[in-house]
């Protein structure tokens, strides 16, 4: 007790005030933040333009570039390294600056490195269009985008351990571990599966099987964990009480770190079969940490969710995305075997993590952010952007979740049955599915711009204030 | 928790647990995986790609194929079944033709009573030579065993409560035309003791296997994807949803067993598939008026090149090189080859199936 008091007291002294925190914050978070939802609304689009030609073939068809084979994966890989984990870097530096109340070390490399890592993600995506994807799932990225992508990270990662380890605030708030947890992870499994699969290429089916583990990890543990960091810093902030039960949330921790890695292999057939059960059994564990954890935010945040909802802007935004793991863990938990397995059922789980739990969280998180580093307000300039950017973001990802789980269970019927025909059931027959997705991600785009657009707003109003003197 | 370097510990610690379990150890059982040889043939399955098909292995990662053609057969169960090839003969077996006749009306006794035993369902009649034959005294000790044995039979039959119905088809007239099936869709223990059952009365008889399952059914391919079947493929393209057909066994595909199905004009089968997949490449809703898959027209020229390795698919639209590699590609992909851990019906050698291998089930 005293000696905490006594270390809190001390840790004040050295410590930087907020206004120093968020200043050595603004250049690289603002940046990440700007090019993540940037990033954002480019995916959005190649993915629209890709589901138009699952029911309309002969959209953009002539072109290899932009065929169906290769506008997706480009999409895909858009969307989770170029929105979701670029979003998620800036976001962890936000959190460790903030709740370990330092300023962020070598804030220029910081900007430089996210800098480079935009330029491996276009090369990436180019890349792709290319025709040079290497054919596994969220690892398309060549060799040539890959290698400097995994560099910009390492300095990313690097700087943000060491602004870590130089916090003045001594305790590890719920948000750091799960930020520490996704930081140690990524480079793990990134060089696993770029060393098995591009470097060494081990033989076989081993390779689509160390994809399938690197592809769950990445949703499962780090864009998951990432977004976990988000609703446990927000909910208790925007609710303005302090966390309900931290013991539940250390047990979901920990439970998730165990659990989470082992799921996602369901989706291999020709494999031995124990890789597929232990799978489908993980995936079924993995509801205990999510519920423990949820709860643990639900018992913060009970009795001032209409309220909260109606005052703040980023708590929409967390509700949602904290139903969403919900959902997303449930429906895999519940339909993840044999009958969903190569449908659109299966494969939109990428979707609804990248987008829905981590990209709702992130965006919630952002319209927080953007206007604390730059017109210095608690709110985005402009309410009506705000709101359209939740509301089109909350209709994209329901309607590409509903779109693609009503697709997958038609052809999971198909799929359990000789008798029925194919073209008739599997092709034609989730045509109008497919045509909400493509409204979905038409919704997401549209969230993007609109937060890009209020985004512009408050660099415009924080550059005339510093400039025009006005403060 | 205040402890960084404890949680960091702990979270690669989890880490190293998934890592070890689902990339260590699918390693070490399946690193060492080597074709298996073609039971008869000096060949291997998989066969090593010809050049041709390897480059169209690069032509299908680079264009995305597997985004929406899965290569994974799945197959729900593997039963098994006896088959008699032949009814043999041994020191029971008579000939109920008459010596002038020229003609031969072999009866194995000890096979009818192995084939009651074999099939509870079915009656037993006993057998009455013709009257011309009823004074033979090679015949009479044989039918006199006979009778003896049936008593036997209907003793057993009381002891596990088996009835066999009075009338309707009786074992009896199971070997009439052969190969005929006498066990159908049963355990490998059951199948095998048929088997067994037969062969000791000097018949000839085969275990025979079934793979079930609806992609089986749908002519995906005859038997389930396993391991063995990709361990020369570099990228391994498995693909993860089926928005269009499986593609395992394209290359032995049956006509009509396509999405859209078709028949064969000719006799030259290869060829035939062939131009369909070239057709298909080049616009795939000249072949199927709703089908979604992209058309590869890009692959195509047309003006006439100077070498012209192929018919072209259409009048004047000629595959360029890509088109040819990737049919070539499309060609080579088959499971129906029989591996020890998935047997397809072709071979009837017994074939217990593999704990390592077993079918992936939900
Ligand atoms: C947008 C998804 C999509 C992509 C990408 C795609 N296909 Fe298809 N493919 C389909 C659909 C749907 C069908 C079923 C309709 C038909 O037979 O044309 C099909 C059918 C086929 C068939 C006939 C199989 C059968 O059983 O009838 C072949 C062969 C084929 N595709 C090859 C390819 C190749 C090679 C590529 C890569 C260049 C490719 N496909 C890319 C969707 C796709």
């Amino acid at each position: 007790m005293t000696t905490a008091q006594l270390s809190s007291q001390t840790a004040c002294t050295t410590a930087p005030s907020v206004a120093e925190v968020e200043a050595s914050c603004r250049l690289p978070v603002l940046f990440l933040a700007f090019s993540g939802v940037k990033w954002l609304a480019v995916g959005a689009v190649l993915a629209l333009l890709a589901s138009i030609q699952l029911y309309n073939p002969t959209f953009m068809e002539g072109c290899p570039w932009v065929t169906y084979g290769r506008l997706r994966p480009a999409a895909v890989n858009a969307l989770t390294y170029g929105f979701a984990l670029q979003a998620a870097f800036g976001l962890s530096l936000w959190l460790i600056a903030r709740l370990g109340r330092v300023t962020l070390t070598n804030t220029l490399g910081l900007f430089i490195a996210g800098m480079f890592w935009n330029i491996a993600v276009t090369v990436g995506v180019i890349g792709i269009l290319a025709g040079d994807a290497t054919g596994f799932d969220l690892l398309e990225f060549p060799l040539y985008a890959a290698l400097p992508l995994f560099a910009s990270y390492a300095l990313v990662g690097a700087w943000a351990l060491v602004t870590l380890h130089r916090r003045t605030e001594r305790d590890l708030y719920v948000s750091l571990w799960f930020v520490l947890a996704a930081l140690l992870w990524f480079p793990w499994i990134l060089s696993t599966a770029q060393g098995l699969l591009l470097g060494w290429q081990v033989p076989g089916v081993v390779q689509a099987i160390v994809a399938g583990w690197f592809a769950n990890n990445l949703l499962q543990i780090v864009l998951t964990g990432f977004a976990l960091a988000v609703l446990f810093y927000f909910v208790p902030k925007t609710v303005k009480r302090p966390l309900a039960n931290p013991g539940l949330a250390q047990t979901g921790f920990w439970l998730l770190l165990l659990i989470g890695g082992w799921g996602g292999l369901s989706q291999l057939a020709a494999v031995p079969a124990w890789i597929p059960a232990v799978s489908g059994a993980a995936n079924v564990l993995v509801l205990v940490p999510v519920i423990a954890l949820l709860v643990c935010l639900w018992q913060t945040a009970e009795g001032k969710i209409a309220e909260t909802w109606k005052s703040n802007a980023t708590f929409r935004f967390l509700l949602v995305a904290a139903i969403l793991l919900l959902g997303v863990t449930l429906r895999t938990a519940v339909f993840g075997g044999h009958f969903t397995q190569f449908t659109f059922f299966a494969t939109a789980r990428t979707d609804i993590v990248v987008l829905g739990v981590f990209g709702l969280a992130a965006l919630g998180a952002l319209h927080h952010i953007v206007p604390r580093l730059t017109t210095g307000e608690d709110e985005m300039p402009s309410d009506g952007l705000a709101d359209l950017a939740f509301w089109a973001s909350l209709l994209g990802v329901l309607a590409i979740g509903i779109g693609f789980t009503l697709a997958g269970f038609k052809q999971g019927v198909v799929n359990g049955s000789a008798e029925s025909k194919f073209l008739e059931s599997a092709v034609t027959g989730i045509a109008s599915n497919l045509k909400l997705v493509t409204v979905g991600y038409g919704a997401l785009a549209l969230a993007a711009l609109a937060f890009l657009a209020n985004f512009a707003l408050a660099l415009r109003r924080c550059c005339a204030a510093c400039c025009g003197g006005a403060r | 928790m205040r402890h960084g370097p404890i949680i960091g510990a702990g979270a690669l610690f989890s880490l190293a647990c998934s890592w070890a379990a689902l990339v260590m150890a699918p390693q070490l059982q399946l690193g060492a995986l080597a074709p298996a040889p073609i039971p008869n043939t000096s060949d291997v399955h998989p066969a090593v790609r010809p050049g041709l098909a390897a480059q169209g292995a690069e032509v299908y990662r680079s264009l995305g194929c597997s985004q929406c053609h899965t290569r994974q057969v799945r197959q729900e169960a593997l039963l098994f079944g006896a088959r008699l090839n032949d009814i043999g003969s041994n020191a029971s077996t008579i000939n109920l033709s008459l010596p002038a006749s020229g003609t031969t009306n072999l009866v194995n006794l000890d096979l009818l009573i192995a084939l009651a035993k074999a099939r509870p369902d079915l009656g037993i009649k006993n057998v009455t030579p013709p009257p011309a034959l009823a004074g033979d005294t090679n015949l009479a000790p044989r039918l006199a065993q006979f009778t003896k044995d049936l008593a036997l039979l209907k003793h057993a039959d009381d002891k596990s409560a088996i009835v066999r119905p009075a009338s309707g088809s009786t074992v009896n007239d199971l070997a009439v035309k052969l190969p005929a099936e006498i066990l159908v869709k049963a355990g490998p223990d059951a199948a095998e003791r048929v088997v067994k059952l037969l062969t000791d009365t000097g018949a000839k008889a085969e275990l025979v296997i079934y793979n079930l399952g609806p992609d089986i059914e749908r002519g995906w391919g005859a038997r389930r994807s396993v391991a063995r079947d990709f361990v020369n493929d570099s990228p391994v393209l498995l693909g993860s949803v089926r928005i269009g057909p499986d593609l395992a066994s394209i290359g032995t595909r049956a006509p009509e067993k396509f999405a859209a199905p078709w028949k064969f004009a000719t006799t030259n089968t290869t060829d035939e598939l062939e131009h369909r997949l070239l057709v298909h490449l080049y616009n795939p809703r000249l072949l199927a008026k709703d089908s979604t898959c992209p058309s590869a027209s890009y692959l195509f020229d047309t003006n006439k090149p100077s070498i012209r390795p192929a018919r072209e698919p259409l009048p004047s639209v000629y595959p360029r090189h890509n088109a040819h590699a990737l049919v070539a590609y499309l060609m080579t992909q088959r499971a129906d080859v029989s591996l020890p851990e998935a047997p397809t019906p072709a071979v009837a050698k017994p074939a217990a199936p593999a704990g390592a291998n077993a079918p992936a089930k939900p």
